[in-house]
């Protein structure tokens, strides 16, 4: 429950949600401002007439469907950031929405992010269409994300940690990054046994059973290499970590 | 002896429109500030404001101050005694200040109070480790001095304060862990939470602190969530770690200068403590006195800004300065009031000024 929690009701979105005919037809502001508080720049500042007259300023924000082009002058002006524009015009599997982010570092065009949704969960991997950040954004610079079509009305925000970034672990035995990996292959060390002896990946408890395919994975796409044609690591015991004290006492020992 | 038509105590919001508004009218006005300049809270203010544009909505607390200065220092009416702190007023109207560490009086004809109000505190176990601030504090240190006031905070209150402050200590890259509030309910803006709910940051409602701990400083505290009649619910303890505690619970309006010359005063917790009577001109029950702001009780920065322009016109107009659009200004003011105050939050603000009303 909003009150309870500041995220908004399934029935309150929906409430505020362009009907799927308007939503075919392109962009389109959406406000997310459930509370009757004195407030009116959503108004005042729209060029197209295309918000409600708010004759009480308490009331609430009501986009007339026909009017609003989805230029999105009202996001940066609205005091609570309550403010989005969707499109789902974008691509044939891809939404756009655009949304006030006041934080540093600011994203940058056509990187990738992980797009959140009202209590900040990661719901998919975005990319950073453009980034509108002029005066007239006032310090309440604009993000455009595509995001899956399904999604438009899911991703309120953003973390700069792609899921799939360069900080995400491939290795976690050995904590080796994706960057780190993506840094040695383009130093030219192309094949897993190179990586591993480089950077550990692979090394620890265990034994590249997680790393080894990601690692593969990774040099294939950035060499264009096929997997299969790729030199395998060599594989030598133990499968798994083992004490050398056990060696030592081996039954088995044959030396002695 | 320092005379003047109209004395302005404070230069936040409420006291540089005070003083705009009985300047223009042809008053001459001293405005005393304790910092070293204007804008009081304003200064620290880096969110837009609500609103209409009458009140500067869209724009940040910051920027507006500087309107406001700009204002000011073109108005030749207008003297601004900085680093000045008013420290007493007297039955006969003499102000005394401290001003560059000089004991000074002033002798006023008229006086607008617009001191603002101070940060409320909590008790709890604990509550004088180092690393505890009033979030007032924590803003001012983060965004006037650019000291980062921690690494992980748990905010005590989900008033605008409370949202606001969470939100610009995440801007200044600290880790908000929490924010919880003993009410069942978000009492600020809900656009506020759900700005920094959809970056992560959980709200804990019905929830509050029972203990800090740490030695050093604040390194953790036990929370307890609350059931519908504010009791603790048993064995509802937990832990949140951070190294800085910050308190959001309201403000009190600083009324003590209004007190020394036994202004009528009544307490209404609705607009944060013992606020002075006042009519709708703003006017105290001593009538050469007017008073603005979070000092007449705690409202946003709007209404302060529309107060000050309202008690600045009176104060001049008791004093016999009087302009042809006098009279329209101050409708206007009052309608701009009534509208900020009409909605469904304003309900409290609303019940909270009929029993401040002056008879």
């Amino acid at each position: 429950m909003l009150e309870k929690t500041g995220i908004a009701t399934v029935e309150q979105i929906e409430s505020v949600t362009p009907s799927a005919e308007r939503r075919g037809k392109g962009a389109i502001a959406v406000c997310e401002c459930f509370q009757n508080i004195p407030c009116n720049p959503c108004y005042t500042s729209c060029k197209f007439n295309a918000m409600k007259p708010l004759i009480d300023i308490n009331d609430r924000p009501e986009v007339n469907p026909d009017k609003c082009t989805g230029c999105g002058i009202c996001i940066s002006n609205c005091p609570g950031l309550a403010i989005f524009v969707i499109d789902e015009t974008y691509s044939e599997t891809e939404a756009l929405v655009k949304l006030p982010y006041e934080f540093l570092p600011l994203p940058e065009d056509g990187t990738f992010v992980t797009g959140t949704d009202r209590a900040g969960k990661a719901v998919c991997r975005a990319k950073v269409v453009k980034v509108l950040n002029t005066p007239a954004q006032d310090k309440t610079p604009v993000v455009w994300l595509a995001v899956p079509k399904e999604l438009s009305m899911t991703v309120r925000c953003f973390k700069i940690d792609d899921i799939y970034s360069d900080n995400t672990y491939l290795c976690r035995c050995e904590e080796v990054t994706l960057g780190e990996i993506r840094e040695l292959i383009r130093k030219g060390y192309t094949s897993v046994d190179e990586i591993k002896r480089i950077s550990r990946a692979g090394m620890g408890p265990c034994q590249g059973k997680t790393c080894r395919q990601l690692i593969m994975n990774e040099i294939s796409k950035m060499t264009g290499e096929k997997i299969q044609d790729m030199p395998v690591s060599t594989f030598r015991p133990p499968v798994k970590p083992i004490k050398l004290g056990m060696l030592a006492q081996s039954e088995d020992n044959d030396d002695e | 002896m320092i005379k003047t038509d109209v004395a302005v105590i404070g230069g936040g919001p409420a006291g540089m429109c005070a003083a705009i508004e009985a300047a223009n009218a042809g008053a001459k006005v001293i405005v005393f500030e304790r910092n070293l300049s204007l804008g009081g809270q304003l200064v620290k203010q880096t969110h837009m404001f609500f609103g209409s544009q009458k009140q500067y909505a869209s724009k940040r607390g910051f920027d507006i101050s500087k309107i406001l200065r700009d204002q000011i220092s073109q108005n030749k009416n207008i003297t601004v005694m900085t680093n000045a702190t008013v420290i007493g007023m007297y039955e006969d109207g003499v102000l005394t200040i401290e001003h560059d560490n000089k004991y000074k009086k002033v002798l006023p004809r008229a006086t607008v109070v617009a001191t603002g109000a101070s940060e409320k505190f909590l008790p709890f176990n604990n509550n004088d480790l180092p690393g505890i601030y009033g979030a007032g504090a924590v803003q001012t240190l983060m965004n006037v001095y650019g000291v980062k006031p921690g690494d992980q905070v748990v905010m005590v209150g989900a008033g605008n304060i409370g949202l606001i402050v969470s939100y610009q200590l995440m801007q200044a890259g600290v880790k908000v862990n929490a924010v919880i509030d003993a009410a069942p309910r978000i009492g600020g803006y809900l656009v506020h939470a759900s700005k920094i709910r959809r970056m992560g940051v959980p709200i804990l409602t019905s929830t509050t602190v029972k203990t800090a701990h740490g030695t050093e400083c604040v390194e953790g505290v036990t929370l307890v969530k609350l059931d519908e009649n504010w009791k603790e619910i048993p064995d509802s303890e937990f832990y949140l770690p951070c190294d800085n505690l910050c308190i959001a619970v309201g403000l009190s309006p600083l009324t003590e200068l209004m007190w020394q010359i036994g202004i009528e005063m009544a307490y209404v917790p609705q607009l944060g403590g013992y606020v002075p009577k006042s009519n709708k001109n703003m006017q105290t029950s001593r009538p050469e006195v007017f008073v603005a702001g979070d000092a007449s009780g705690v409202e946003e920065a709007s209404s302060a800004m529309v107060e000050g322009r309202i008690a600045g016109l009176n104060a001049a107009k008791f004093l016999g300065f009087k302009t042809t659009d006098t009279d329209s200004k101050l409708a206007d003011y009052f309608e701009q009031a009534d509208s900020l105050r009409s909605g469904p939050v304003g309900e409290k603000i609303r019940a909270g000024l009929k029993l401040a009303e002056l008879d």
